[in-house]
């Protein structure tokens, strides 16, 4: 009986957090252009499979699906290397300063960004890098998420095998990349997805960075895809599904990892 | 031990990061916002506290502050609330636990675009909301949601909500999952009720990362921009400019960049405080579980 009422219980909560999830798909499956979706398209009574193709075909879609997943990768990339040298510095090193560094990584992470939109974009311009992928790739490369998340792990490393291969003359590279790394690929993998999702789906940068279209990443171009005509509701939920996909895909395979990064940056609780 | 140069090596790229594209753009942003500063006319005017006086008599400012503000209350106890409530539920053993879990937290990492431009449509006039209202003998406002002052903010609200629950509710269960089991058994010892293992075990030993949540939510919260300009642009009539909104619309559409700044600076001292607490109280040494 209590079991059963609570299975009612989650089931009305998971409709509610669902529907706009499903609202969405079954929506970009609507024939009626004019209209946002209606009750009747939620059963996909006249699903227009068509509206896909469109959304793709709409002037600059491509280009900003290739944008982003340019960006993503390279700061993924980037986050994979810089995160483990950082984190690894910042665990191993015991001076004042790699205290200090350490809060800095505390504070880059909590203190709010938006005091930092005026000021980056007349920097980037006096840079030359508003429309570049530059801009959208440089300020990212060295998340501190992905630093906090190393450093913990690395600090939960035993230090004795990196000593043991000092006196056996390894050098300070070879115990870097060859030993420590290959024992971070748990905490790494966690890094890989956090900076991969957050990138993929972050508007506020790219937003201020990029004015021409062609550099617009795809939450950018989503933005303004309604353009200038009328709305085409279809379209616009079609495109939003679409972009949705790369991460319902890493969700579906790696959410072990998801729910790792994301209570990382928690802090302590 | 490592040299020392080999450390600083290593700490070469974050120090370049840091500096460059944080702690500068941080205190010239200081510098900016005690000058007249436009890329159209590009003579910095240095020009005291006058930004700071004119904002504090700039209605549209203080509108922004207002619904800031209210946003922040609106949504932050009942997000909390929520995700405890949902937390607490997927804490106990049952079928499918795992899939309730993963549906409820989906939304979270689902891009604040994409579901700002959903729940657009959602809000739109002849919308699914106004429709469904309409099935009951209610109706909606005549052009949807977003278009009316009375209802723009709260809609925005509502969606922010949804969409934030899930992580929240991941905390929550990241903190019950670390309570030790013999709380529970000892509760159970004294043949405790299910509201006094809450009230008496649960609620107490939870505290923190209520706190924790509190904290962290605010911070966004004040923050919050991407759902505005995707949404309203701040609209009908400044109804939901929030600050952001107001530092991007002062700055970056009229060009105003010291006085953009001074109000980015007005708020980041607020949030600042807000995250200070954050620091001190939850430091930076959690163990990541993975």
């Amino acid at each position: 009986m209590k079991r059963a009422l609570l299975y009612v219980v989650l089931s009305l909560a998971l409709a509610t957090m669902l529907f706009p999830l499903w609202y969405m798909v079954a929506g970009a499956l609507s024939s009626n252009p004019t209209a946002p979706p209606e009750p009747g398209d939620l059963y996909l009574r006249a699903p227009r499979w068509a509206n896909f193709a469109e959304a793709w075909s709409v002037p600059g879609f491509p280009r900003a699906v290739f944008n982003s997943i340019l960006v993503a990768v390279i700061v993924t990339l980037g986050n994979l290397l810089f995160g483990l040298v950082t984190g690894y510095a910042l665990a191993r090193g015991k001076s004042r300063w790699s205290r200090v560094w350490a809060a800095t990584v505390l504070a880059v992470l909590i203190m709010p960004a938006h005091v930092l939109i005026i000021p980056l974009f007349i920097e980037l311009q006096a840079f030359g890098w508003i429309d570049s992928y530059a801009a959208l790739i440089v300020p990212f490369l060295v998340n501190p998420i992905a630093v906090f998340i190393m450093r913990q792990y690395i600090s939960g490393l035993p230090a004795e095998l990196e000593d043991a291969a000092r006196t056996d003359g390894a050098g300070e590279w070879f115990i870097l990349f060859r030993i420590v790394a290959p024992l971070c690929k748990p905490a790494m993998a966690v890094v890989a997805i956090q900076v991969f999702l957050v990138n993929w789906n972050t508007f506020l940068f790219p937003f201020i960075f990029t004015t021409r279209p062609e550099m617009r990443t795809l939450p950018v171009a989503l933005a303004f895809f309604q353009g200038f005509q009328q709305i085409n509701w279809p379209h616009l939920l079609a495109a939003s599904t679409l972009a949705t996909l790369p991460i319902l895909i890493v969700f579906l395979f790696f959410q072990r990892q998801i729910i790792s990064g994301l209570t990382a940056g928690a802090l302590k609780g | 031990m490592p040299s020392r140069r080999h450390f600083g090596l290593l700490l070469s790229p974050w120090g370049v990061t840091f500096s460059v594209f944080w702690l500068f753009p941080l205190l010239f942003a200081l510098y900016l916002s005690f000058t007249h500063y436009s890329p159209l006319a590009p003579d910095l005017a240095w020009q005291g506290a006058q930004n700071y006086v004119k904002l504090s008599v700039d209605s549209d400012f203080w509108q922004a502050v207002r619904n800031t503000l209210l946003f922040v209350i609106g949504t932050v106890p009942l997000t909390t609330a929520l995700a405890l409530a949902l937390a607490l539920l997927l804490n106990r053993r049952f079928l499918g636990r795992g899939f309730f879990r993963a549906a409820f937290f989906f939304p979270s990492i689902t891009a604040l675009v994409v579901v700002a431009l959903v729940w657009s449509s959602l809000y739109a006039r002849a919308g699914m909301f106004t429709r469904v209202l309409e099935t009951v003998g209610l109706g909606g406002p005549a052009n949807g949601f977003l278009f009316n002052p009375a209802t723009a903010l709260p809609a925005i609200m509502l969606m922010d909500v949804w969409a934030a629950l899930g992580y929240y509710m991941l905390l929550f269960l990241a903190a019950l999952q670390a309570l030790p089991r013999e709380y529970f058994e000892s509760a159970q010892l004294l043949s405790a009720s299910r509201w006094q293992t809450f009230r008496f075990v649960i609620w107490p030993a939870l505290k923190p990362m209520t706190l924790l949540v509190l904290l962290l939510n605010t911070i966004k919260s004040f923050q919050v921009f991407v759902e505005v300009y995707v949404m309203t642009k701040g609209g009908p009539m400044g109804a939901t400019s929030t600050m952001v909104f107001f530092v991007y619309d002062e700055g970056l559409v009229k060009f105003d960049m010291g006085y953009a700044s001074a109000a980015a600076y007005a708020l980041f001292v607020v949030i600042a405080l807000v995250a200070l607490i954050q620091a001190r109280y939850f430091g930076y040494g959690r163990e990541v579980a993975l």
